[in-house]
């Protein structure tokens, strides 16, 4: 496709339901009410010149280039900020006008510099554009009078610069930052002619408060926010629609190229997962899918002590096939597997799956969302009767109450995070249940009502007492309840005993009992309360059982089956929500069928030709242990770097080093591939063809920017593997396998490509009853019918503090960062957080001669880890943190075994710990132990 | 004890902890069910050589799990 270009109507669309009919220069439009005049002159085909306004930001009437008449009206009103009225007659084009418009411009480009052949935004400017429309020739006054044109650039941020000799201070850059950010960095400092953007406090952007999302770089009419890309390159030329690839919002990009060279991801508006919103991971780490260290070729050992040798991929395939084949021969059939990832797409998922069932002909299929988000498939399948999320993004803008709860948006899913606090800001309440003082408890113009700082744990105790509160209390919603729950009454009695209380919980969990009542009467009270959670609550011993406890709560209340409410897991990785899914789990077929459902298991078996065996294969934890028994040995890994993200390094990579044959296929050599035989490069999601589904069950397409850089799609290699093992699948395109999820799967029943090419995303279910999606779940009844009330008794961990482990570690992450760093560490966002840090609470720190900046050494009974401490009250006393980004830290060395007692995905946010000053820096060998291999590097891409 | 049996001892009295709960017999069928369900064939063969071998540390709820799943 061309450059595409979004339409502007200049301000957003109204809510008003009434049309209300208008005539703008003699052609008459209807539009709702409380459209805009410039809107709907857009709408009627006539653009009336503007500068400061933008359709995704309020009108704020301040260049007055917009100007119009209106018939019996005087004077010539902004038409930004002028609604229309019934019968209004608007003249957008007199001499009067062009008069006006004209003296406007002049002003404005007596203070600019008139550099436009030069200029970055040269052909992409709507200064430039306006002085063309309002027809400008001269400038009366000159341009030798006072001005800005010498003014600094500030070119701190690693990706965008800010041009202050060409800003208009028309205050897009501000009000983005506010309305749609909501991080307030931006100000216009200075009166009248002294006017400027000012970031933070007269701060360089890299050292204020900015977050780097973009939004002000997108809404700059001119080149005064300017990303580096485009200074560097020039401006694009052609654009492909396509998906993010980092968290599990999955925003919608204009991927925006010259030739087959990106120069920008520029956030859709169209996408209805974000809006036209990005953080700084989407719009702009995207150089490491063209980094230098990338693998682009096949290549074997015999040996992991050997050094790799770059084969063809005939060679490769041949080499895993007859490895997998022969460990089989030997050891018997269920003694290899493999893993998926959910940095992939349905597809290469959907056909990974596929191989090892068809061609590995067991059910040794696990995926990676076995250490995050398992627990949600269980727990939402139990009560509710599907394993997903049960709203659309949109929906938090009819929340009244937000219970966020073991989750961090405004680092984990900060396009997500904007919406929430947007509605924050408009009066929503909000409730965060979390270890940390995360920014969301307190941030410019968001302030929780009530902080529950409960000690990592106990989830299950507090959650327990927030039922409590609600059924002692009669706030349970009894018509809800009655009509569409069941084993209402056991649960009830459950939860009211005395065990349960919020008194009985504060001696497991630390919260006062009188804010976790108020909080759970807020809750309970609102017209509509909506569930958010992260990995804080499933990454647990009692994950799921704290998912249960959620949907317990919103059931009791009534907060399930429409806008504004719902339980919502937010999840880490861009296709999460698909690779669970698409059958990924060793226990169940696509669409959450388990293997015993003699229904469905007979239908794949016929489509695929193959017998399916009807018990469930390993998971992720059981393979390693059964390779450190040695009765596995061969593991297909697809996109994952288990060795550094899986708990339990030593444990992980003893098994990996156990196993006879271990074939990864990744971007990038690392912590894994030290323990691989078979490398077999991937894919970038710039060259996938294929879809993501995110955390609102969006299927969005993933369209290709450029050919597969290893010259195979991922789906084909594994095409290629199960040939090479005698089965064959035969796609030729990523669109027949769409059709086969399609024909085997009820909920994507109705999905093509064809569709969502001209539908855009569309959510699951998207059947015969929802041909174009379902956005909200349970509207009329659960999925499993009844929704299913059950009990869940808190048991605590048997990780437990002692003397000689006395602080509770708790991990995550931080916006600029992105799980085990791969991507992200190769770009410039190292910038911001080169390495991982413990934070620790002054008292903890004091105790042990702990100051900020201090290397100190973080010791459970597993390992131990050295890196540098960050004194802070953000996490409370008794509790460490710190984030698993980088491999020279290494956090996993310290996590433990333990586990989800229903999923095992493992425990990572209780480990007791003991911390104190490093006595030494590690070594170079250590260092480099820890650090990414890049052994053999080959540059690649433009 | 290693590798995938120490895993099937830690799961299945952790299991068995979660259901704990409910009256006996249906304690016990609850544990078993998730086993039948969510284990491998050779962590359930794992477990069933702990209940043989009479191990000390396995819940009694998981014994008597056992018990039912062998006369599946």
């Amino acid at each position: 496709m061309t450059l595409l270009i979004e339409p502007d109507l200049g301000t957003p669309p109204s809510t008003g339901v009434d049309l209300v009919t208008v005539e703008v220069d003699g052609t008459s439009v209807d539009v709702p009410q409380g459209t805009s005049v410039m809107r709907a002159a857009a709408i009627a085909g006539f653009a009336v010149p503007k500068l400061c306004a933008t359709d995704t930001l309020d009108a704020f009437g301040s260049c007055r280039l917009c100007l119009v008449e209106i018939e019996g009206r005087p004077g010539t009103p902004a038409s930004c900020t002028t609604p229309v009225t019934p019968g209004m007659r608007v003249t957008t084009e007199s001499p009067r006008l062009q008069r006006l418009r004209r003296g406007v411009m002049e002003l404005y480009i007596s203070d600019h510099p008139l550099d436009c052949l030069t200029c970055p935004a040269n052909g992409d400017c709507e200064l430039q554009d306006m002085a063309g429309v309002v027809g400008l020739r001269d400038v009366r006054y000159g341009y030798a009078g006072e001005n800005h044109l010498d003014a600094p650039i500030d070119t701190s941020n690693p990706y965008f610069d800010f041009d202050a000799s060409k800003c208009i201070v028309c205050s897009r850059c501000v009000r983005a930052c506010d309305d749609i950010q909501g991080t307030f960095a931006l100000t216009i400092s200075g009166r009248g002619f002294d006017s400027k953007v000012s970031p933070g406090v007269h701060e360089p952007f890299f050292d204020s408060e900015c977050v780097s999302c973009g939004a002000c770089v997108q809404v700059c009419p001119t080149s005064t926010l300017q990303e580096k890309t485009v200074i560097e390159i020039g401006v694009p030329t052609r654009t492909v629609l396509t998906t993010c690839a980092y968290c599990g919002v999955g925003c919608s990009f204009k991927a925006e190229l010259k030739g087959n060279q990106v120069v920008r991801m520029v956030p859709y508006k169209d996408g209805g997962a974000n809006e036209g919103h990005s953080c700084v991971k989407g719009r702009f780490a995207w150089g490491y899918a063209t980094h230098a260290e990338r693998i682009t070729k096949p290549m074997v050992r015999e040996k992991t002590s050997d050094p790799w040798r770059e084969v063809s991929w005939e060679e490769a395939i041949a080499f895993a096939a007859d490895g997998f084949k022969r460990i089989q021969a030997e050891h018997g059939r269920d003694s290899i597997g493999g893993i998926t990832s959910s940095r992939c797409t349905n597809e290469e998922v959907f056909v990974l799956q596929k191989m090892i069932r068809a061609g590995f002909h067991n059910n040794n299929v696990d995926t990676c969302a076995r250490v995050c988000h398992s627990p949600t498939g269980y727990g939402l399948k139990t009560t509710l009767g599907t394993s997903a999320g049960t709203q659309a993004f949109s929906s938090v803008e009819k929340a009244d109450v937000i219970l966020v709860i073991g989750a961090n948006p405004t680092d984990g899913h900060p396009v997500f995070a904007s919406r929430m606090k947007r509605r924050l800001r408009q009066g929503a309440q909000l409730v965060v249940i979390d270890p940390r003082l995360i920014d969301l408890v307190r941030s410019p113009h968001i302030e929780a009502t009530h902080h529950l700082p409960l000690l990592p744990g106990s989830n299950v105790a507090v959650i327990n007492a927030m039922a409590h509160v609600v059924v002692t209390e009669d706030l349970v919603d009894r018509e809800f309840v009655r009509d569409r729950c069941e084993d209402f009454d056991v649960w009830a009695e459950f939860v009211a005993r005395p065990e349960n209380s919020p008194e009985a919980a504060a001696t497991v969990s630390g919260v006062d009992p009188q804010e976790l009542r108020a909080a759970a009467r807020l809750y309970a009270s609102a017209a509509n309360a909506a569930i958010y959670y992260g990995l804080g609550v499933t990454e647990h011993s009692q994950g799921s059982t704290m998912v249960i406890g959620l949907a317990n709560l919103a059931m009791a209340t009534g907060n399930l089956g429409r806008e504004g409410v719902g339980v919502n897991p937010l999840r880490g990785q861009n296709n999460v929500q698909g690779s669970c899914d698409m059958g990924s789990f060793p226990h169940e077929l696509s669409g959450y069928r388990h293997l015993s459902d003699v229904v469905a298991r007979t239908m794949f078996e016929e489509r695929w030709g193959v017998d399916i065996d009807p018990e469930p294969g390993l998971r992720i934890p059981n393979m390693l242990s059964a390779a450190v028994d040695g009765t596995f040995r061969g593991l297909f890994i697809q996109g994952e770097d288990i060795a550094q993200s899986d708990p339990n390094t030593q444990h992980v990579t003893a098994a990996l080093d156990n196993m006879d044959l271990v074939v990864l296929q990744d971007l990038f050599l690392n912590e894994t591939s030290k323990y691989a035989h078979v490398f077999l490069p991937g894919t970038s999601f710039l060259e996938k063809d294929g879809t993501f589904t995110n955390a609102e069950r969006r299927i969005n397409r993933v369209r290709p920017v450029m050919s597969p850089v290893p010259g195979k799609d991922e789906w084909q290699v594994a095409c290629d593997l199960a040939h090479a093992m005698g089965y064959e699948m035969g796609y030729t395109d990523a669109s027949q396998i769409m059709d086969e999820i399609a024909a085997v799967t009820p909920t994507f029943a109705g999905v093509s490509f064809e569709m969502l090419d001209r539908l855009g995303g569309v959510q699951w279910p998207c059947n015969d009853i929802a041909p174009e999606g379902t956005p909200t779940m349970h509207v009329d009844g659960f999925v499993r019918g009844k929704g299913r009330f059950v009990e869940t008794p808190f048991v605590a961990t048997d990780e437990r503090t002692t003397r000689k482990f006395p602080l509770i570690l708790t991990t995550g992450r931080i916006l600029t960062q992105y799980n085990v760093g791969a991507q992200t560490r190769r770009t410039p966002n190292v910038a911001w957080h080169p390495e991982d840090v413990l934070e620790i609470h002054p008292s903890d720190a004091e105790m042990r001669g702990v100051s900020t900046g201090d290397r100190v050494r973080l010791e459970s009974r597993i390992g131990a880890t050295t890196l540098h401490a960050v004194v802070s009250e953000r996490v409370p006393l008794g509790v460490v943190y710190t984030t698993f980004h980088h491999p020279t830290t290494g956090a996993n060395v310290v996590t433990t075994e333990y586990s989800d007692w229903a999923t095992n995905c493992p425990e990572y946010k209780v480990t007791a710990v003991q911390v104190s000053p490093a006595t030494r820096e590690l070594t170079a060998d250590e260092a480099m132990a820890r650090a990414d291999i890049s052994a053999v590097a080959t540059p690649v891409g433009p | 004890m290693t590798g995938l049996v120490q895993d099937v001892l830690r799961m299945g009295n952790q299991i068995s902890a979660q259901f704990r709960h409910l009256p006996g017999p249906d304690a016990a069928s609850a544990v078993a069910n998730h086993i039948s369900l969510f284990w491998e064939s050779r962590l359930q063969d794992d477990l069933f050589a702990l209940v043989d071998d009479g191990d000390l540390d396995l819940d009694p709820i998981l014994v008597d799990a056992v018990a039912r799943l062998r006369t599946v």
